[in-house]
């Protein structure tokens, strides 16, 4: 017998969703946080499971681990001192940037400072050109110097970048080398490793964010492994990244800035998981909890990949899963903008005080508030009445809008909920037209504690015609944590055109990314045999300042005519035209070589239903805001495979709720999910 | 009356369709100006003209040509003589509501019942419009005939069909036909999607609502404006600033402005501004109008929605024939450079009134440098230009943003490593300029240098500077900031000063181009500025010791 354990570690939960590799079996957890320490959450939380599944810790085989503790230490400025060493002539270029203001219009918003002041950038002579040449050799003499210096600064981390270091690594290799020989103890990120891609300012920044963020995840790991050490030294921890597969704890400590996003894409790999167990390969996602909503595209059982995010407000450019953020939660507030309209979110009551509702003193009306008073969430609370909920105090934080409006409270409840839906189809629409997508052609997958409350409204107004719910939407990152592969990317930016000619070459880049590639698999102990590759060309017509990623079919390379058709066709699909006869280059070769794992299959359908499930109680639900429909409530338990419902009815579940609209339908699948079929 | 919350829904609506639009546009268009700088915008319009939704990322100064576009379809065609499924294209900023040749605009009504409903609108600045140089931008010609092909409101389709007569006279006349094809098809294809999401609103709402929801929409926009321009004190306030030139000789040239405020309304008189120059820095009226708008925007209400209640609030006048409102065949290319002066003007005009909202003066330019030649290693001919930014102004609660593009426009830098691998172009240095920023209690931004010279060839510079001889001003006692300048650095090391917008300077391989852009003013009393802060501006380098004492005597 041997165990996976996902643990997704929340603002106010820790999640487990533990699965028998061998069985399928599988089995949830909920525990709260510890902001002060996470780890020790995590721990208790596999003590807890282990009593509870009665197991011996030595078969735990693998925790795989979505953490927040870089993000948070970026959010809240918590990371390490930092110095950045540099070209001679380019100190300021990472306080530049791109020259440009985060708001047109606001003569008071700036973006935020950089996280190195300015006297700890120093500048070492040296100069690669954009052939990768030596023009100016690495000062020696400057770069102890400049050692010297930032040892008398006493910082916690060093980054050095050099212009074109993503051609010629040598003077940023020989440089982070004397540093660290010169600085001990001192952390040190060089951008070369780190990112080793072309165009300096984002490369730099996302080397400085890995600096900062060394000295608090090198704590924080060693921590958690020291103490799920003590548990077994079977366990194997995994970190997930932001691009959806997980990393050693090992380097987890060289690159934590690739955990910057590593929930939200944990989140889709679940949902990837889940869509693969339903059959449906197209599906958006849309993971609502307190304070945002994450929508992601899955199409084919795949998310796209996005490259440059910003986090904390400065660029990162990482692979990551292609993912928007948007303020929608449980706790968006409802407001009066200056012009009289009513507006709901960004701001959020959080988690303290909350929605009014909580009764931990928010005072203003937000999202859970209105869907309380509606009925659509139970008064005896959430997760099973751990948290209660006071409909009283949601009426009294509605009533002001109410009155300033000259409705009923439940009108006025009804109208935000209308709002929050309206900002999150935006989102979608938005996300869909700018990938090329038609929304209408995917199933919606709503999770997350609030997303299954208001997925038939979005899919409505999407002209979306069916839902798939998961059978634990509230836990679903923990899910994707436990289905994650061991995963990395390898990157080389070497501009090369799109001939016949240039084959060889590419040939020879693609063969070095391999060998690297291979030597990190052996580092990781991945057997031949479950090794997988693949690899992405990033690629554009001569002349554009923007790439396109094109997946190659297989780890060869094909030939230059096939090569610009596959790259014709993404264009299309991305700007809708494509030309056959213009050159083309590639910019990026990109190779993301993994450890296979077992496909997912669906458990094998149970007997079929008994009798119709039956509800546990009954209560007026508004879905409409002129009068409630009585509408019996069922356990999400209840529901098997096989089982049909028709609306209106209210399915509760520990971590959700789901809302199945009169004249709308839902069968359960083999899978557990609900498929709901919406009418238009 | 529509309520408050299907009011936002719609609103909503609306934005989320232009926001599509111009997405969709950015993404099939050809040109990098589009696809990249995003320098196009999109926009519902009423059937009477009105600006009711505009795309988030929409410029500033698209604002007028949108409106000047509808004023000019609706003069020409009655809009019962309107049918499904015709495009209007029109550029000229002399006839037809633009504001110059590059921003190519496009106008589709929406019908719902067989009646025109609304329109949707979109404007994208194509790489070429034709006329005497590439991209129909470059300085040194004194009439729009010479700056491109001059396009009047004409119908690009008709009942759907494309006109292709029309069609093949306006790709004749701009270079790489194709591209500019695209770009044409990218505008329509934008169009035609807003015209379909916009008739599945007016399904659902029907198109009573939605007409009466436009005319809320901007009714409490104009109310939210007068609201804000009320905490304006009632009065009459001046400000007379200049450019430094017009590229063909004309210097210090006038730019005043008289702002009447009352009543929730601000007045703009532009009388005593230069007359029109011959060179292209030329602005129309509405260009005026927009730039008042986005000022009296950014200072008061920086989020209040872009439509015609913005505008409504605002009147706009200047004796026609002067540098604001010019007349044909005035040339426009660099209209921006203008609009830049003109948003100083508005905030030093007000800065007494409002001072807490009011800053310093920025760089005030819209920097532009050119380099081509013949790369050595192609053969072919390149030509790299860009925008630089510089300092922003003192504010009253905090610095001014070092090295930072201004007001009126945002578009980013080019990397270094961009500018290397695909120019023969050296970039030995890049950063802020020492002691650039007026001194202050909160200082003015620093300025940017750049140091770039060709590789293994010779190569040619050409550039457009502003506030290289009239430095940005200083506010409540602030310093100015340093001016701008373009130098070129000699083969012993000595540096030559070059025209604020120089023409075809040569480089050699052993010289280069030393660009410098302004710094911005000050804001308040030097002598209130915190210990700390100067502390900062000396352990940063920021400035100099010299500075710094000269400047905060008692610091």
């Amino acid at each position: 017998m041997s165990w996976f354990i996902g643990v997704d570690v929340g603002g106010t939960f820790t999640d487990f969703h533990c699965l028998n590799e061998l069985t399928g079996e599988a089995f949830v957890h909920k525990a709260p946080s510890t902001p002060d320490n996470p780890a020790r959450a995590i721990v208790n939380g596999v003590e807890a499971v282990a009593e509870r599944l009665k197991i011996d810790y030595a078969q735990l085989r693998r925790l795989a681990h979505g953490t927040t503790v870089a993000t948070n230490a970026l959010i809240q400025r918590r990371g390490g001192k930092v110095a950045l060493v540099t070209t001679k002539g380019f100190r300021d270029l990472l306080e530049i940037g791109r020259q440009i203001r985060p708001h047109m219009y606001s003569l008071q918003e700036d973006h935020p400072e950089p996280l190195v002041p300015r006297h700890w950038r120093f500048e070492v002579a040296e100069r690669m050109t954009a052939q990768g040449t030596a023009e100016t050799p690495l000062d020696e003499k400057d770069l102890s110097k400049t050692a010297e210096a930032i040892k008398a600064a006493k910082v916690d981390a060093v980054a050095v970048g050099f212009l074109f270091s993503f051609l010629n690594p040598e003077h940023e290799r020989k440089a982070a080398e004397a540093l660290a020989k010169a600085l001990p103890g001192v952390h040190i990120s060089r951008s070369s490793e780190v990112q080793p891609e072309f165009r300096e300012y984002e490369r730099f920044s996302t080397t400085v964010l890995n600096a900062y963020l060394q000295p608090v995840l090198a704590r924080y790991l060693a921590d958690l492994g020291d103490q799920v050490g003590k548990l077994s030294d079977k366990i194997q921890i995994g970190i997930n990244q932001s691009s959806g597969g997980l990393m050693s704890i090992g380097r987890s400590h060289r690159f934590p800035v690739r955990t910057a996003l590593s929930g939200p894409a944990a989140g889709a790999v679940g949902a990837i998981h889940v869509a693969k167990l339903s059959d449906r390969p197209n599906v958006v996602t849309l993971d609502m909890g307190g304070t945002s909503a994450d929508v992601a595209l899955i199409r084919d059982y795949a998310t796209d990949t996005a490259h440059d995010r910003q986090v904390g407000g400065f660029p990162v450019r990482l692979p990551m899963i292609d993912i928007n953020t948007i303020g929608a939660g449980g706790g968006s507030i409802a407001w009066f903008a200056p012009d009289g309209l009513l507006k709901v979110g960004p701001t959020s009551a959080g988690a303290v005080p909350g929605p009014a509702c909580y009764g931990l003193g928010g005072r203003e009306a937000a999202v859970t508030d209105a869907n309380l008073v509606l009925g659509r969430l139970s008064q005896r609370g959430l997760l099973d009445g751990k948290v209660a909920l006071d409909e009283a105090a949601s009426r009294k934080a509605l009533q002001p809008i109410a009155d300033r409006l000259g409705f009923s409270v439940e009108r006025t409840a009804h109208g935000i909920l209308a709002i929050v839906v309206a900002n999150m189809v935006r989102a979608i629409r938005t996300v869909s037209v700018e990938r090329g997508h038609d929304p209408r052609g995917y199933a919606l997958m709503p999770f997350g504690g609030a997303g299954p409350l208001h997925a038939t409204d979005v899919a409505r107004s999407l002209g979306m015609k069916e839902i798939l719910v998961p059978p634990a939407p509230g836990i679903l990152c923990a899910q994707g944590l436990v289905v994650s592969d061991l995963k990395e990317d390898f990157v080389r930016t070497r501009r090369t055109p799109v001939t016949a000619a240039e084959a060889p070459a590419m040939t020879k880049v693609i063969a070095e990314l391999s060998a690297e590639a291979d030597r990190w698999l052996d580092a990781e102990g991945v057997p031949s045999g479950d090794r997988v590759a693949t690899l992405t060309l990033d690629m554009r017509y001569v002349g554009q300042n923007f790439e396109l990623p094109v997946k190659l079919p297989s780890a060869a390379l094909p030939d230059a005519k096939q090569l610009a058709r596959l790259f014709a066709a993404v264009h299309e699909l991305s700007y809708g035209y494509a030309n056959l006869d213009a050159p083309i280059e590639v910019i990026n070769f990109r190779l993301t070589a993994g450890a296979r794992r077992p496909e997912a299959k669906a458990p094998a359908a149970s007997k079929a239903p008994a009798a119709a499930p039956t509800p546990v109680g009954r209560r007026p639900v508004y879905f409409r805001w002129e009068a409630a429909d009585d509408t019996p409530v069922y356990r999400r338990d209840a529901l098997l495979p096989g089982h049909r419902l028709q609306g209106p009815a209210v399915i509760e579940q520990l971590d959700a709720t789901t809302l199945l609209y009169p004249g709308d339908s839902l069968v359960v699948d083999a899978a557990g999910s609900l498929l709901v079929e919406v009418q238009p | 009356m529509t309520d408050p919350i299907t009011l936002e829904i719609i609103h909503n609506g609306l934005r989320s369709i232009t926001d599509e639009s111009f997405i969709a546009l950015m993404k099939s268009a050809y040109s990098t100006n589009i696809k990249e700088r995003r320098d196009h915008s999109c926009a519902v319009i009423d059937l009477h003209g009105r600006l009711i939704a505009q795309a988030e990322n929409s410029l500033p100064i698209h604002l007028a040509s949108m409106w000047g576009l509808m004023t000019a379809v609706l003069a020409k065609v009655k809009v019962s003589d309107m049918n499904e499924g015709d495009i209007f294209v029109a550029n000229d900023p002399h006839v037809a509501g633009g504001t110059h040749l590059p921003d190519l605009n496009m106008a589709m009504p929406v019908f719902v019942d067989g009646k025109v409903m609304a329109f949707v609108c979109n404007i994208a600045h194509h790489a070429d419009m034709g006329g005497m140089a590439p991209g129909s931008m470059a300085g040194g010609m004194r009439e729009i005939y010479q700056e491109g092909l001059r396009i009047p409101v004409v119908r690009l389709f008709r009942k759907g069909e494309i006109v292709q007569d029309i069609f093949d006279l306006l790709l004749l006349n701009v270079r790489v036909p194709d591209e500019r094809k695209g770009d044409y098809f990218a505008q329509v294809a934008s169009c035609r999607l807003g015209e379909r999401r916009l008739k599945e609103m007016a399904q659902r709402y029907g198109s009573d609502v939605l007409t009466t929801a436009f005319e809320e929409i901007v009714a409490r926009t104009r109310q939210r404006m007068e609201r804000a321009i009320g905490s304006i004190p009632p009065g009459t306030y001046r400000f007379a600033d200049r450019m430094d030139d017009d590229g063909l000789g004309m210097v210090d040239i006038p730019i005043v402005v008289e702002l009447t405020v009352g009543n929730g309304r601000i007045r703009a008189d532009f009388t005593g501004s230069a007359p029109e120059v011959d060179g292209n820095i030329n602005l129309k009226i509405n260009g005026a109008g927009a730039t008042v708008a986005y000022a009296i925007k950014a200072l008061l209400d920086p989020d209040v929605p872009n439509n015609q209640g913005v505008l409504d609030v605002i009147d706009v006048s200047a004796p026609e024939g002067t540098v604001v409102n010019c007349a044909p065949p005035a040339a426009t290319a660099a209209r921006a450079h203008v609009c830049q002066r003109i948003v100083d003007c508005v905030i030093g005009a007000l800065a007494p009134a409002i001072p807490t909202l009011a800053v310093a003066a920025a760089n005030g330019a819209n920097t532009t440098a050119v380099l081509s030649g013949i790369d050595p290693a192609t053969r072919q001919r390149y030509v790299y230009l860009e925008t630089l930014g510089g300092g922003f102004g003192g504010r009253a609660t905090k610095d001014g943003k070092d090295g930072v593009q201004v007001h009126i426009t945002n578009t980013s830098n080019l990397p270094v490593e961009a500018i290397e691998m695909e120019y023969p172009l050296r970039v030995e240095s890049y950063g802020l300029i020492e002691d650039s920023g007026g001194a202050g209690t909160f200082r003015g931004g620093l300025g940017l240098r750049r140091v770039v010279k060709p590789v293994g060839h010779e190569a040619v510079f050409s550039g457009t500077g502003e506030r290289f001889r009239f430095a940005p001003w200083g506010l409540f006692g602030g310093k100015d900031g340093k001016p701008g300048r373009f130098q070129r650095r000699e083969p012993d090391g000595s540096l030559t000063l070059l025209d604020n917008k120089p023409a075809e300077v040569t480089l050699t391989p052993d010289q280069a181009v030393v660009m410098e852009t302004p710094g911005a003013g000050g804001y308040g009393d030097p002598a209130k500025r915190g210990a700390d802060a100067i502390e900062r501006d000396a352990t940063s380098g920021k400035f100099s010791s010299d500075y710094l004492r000269q400047a905060y005597p008692k610091g």
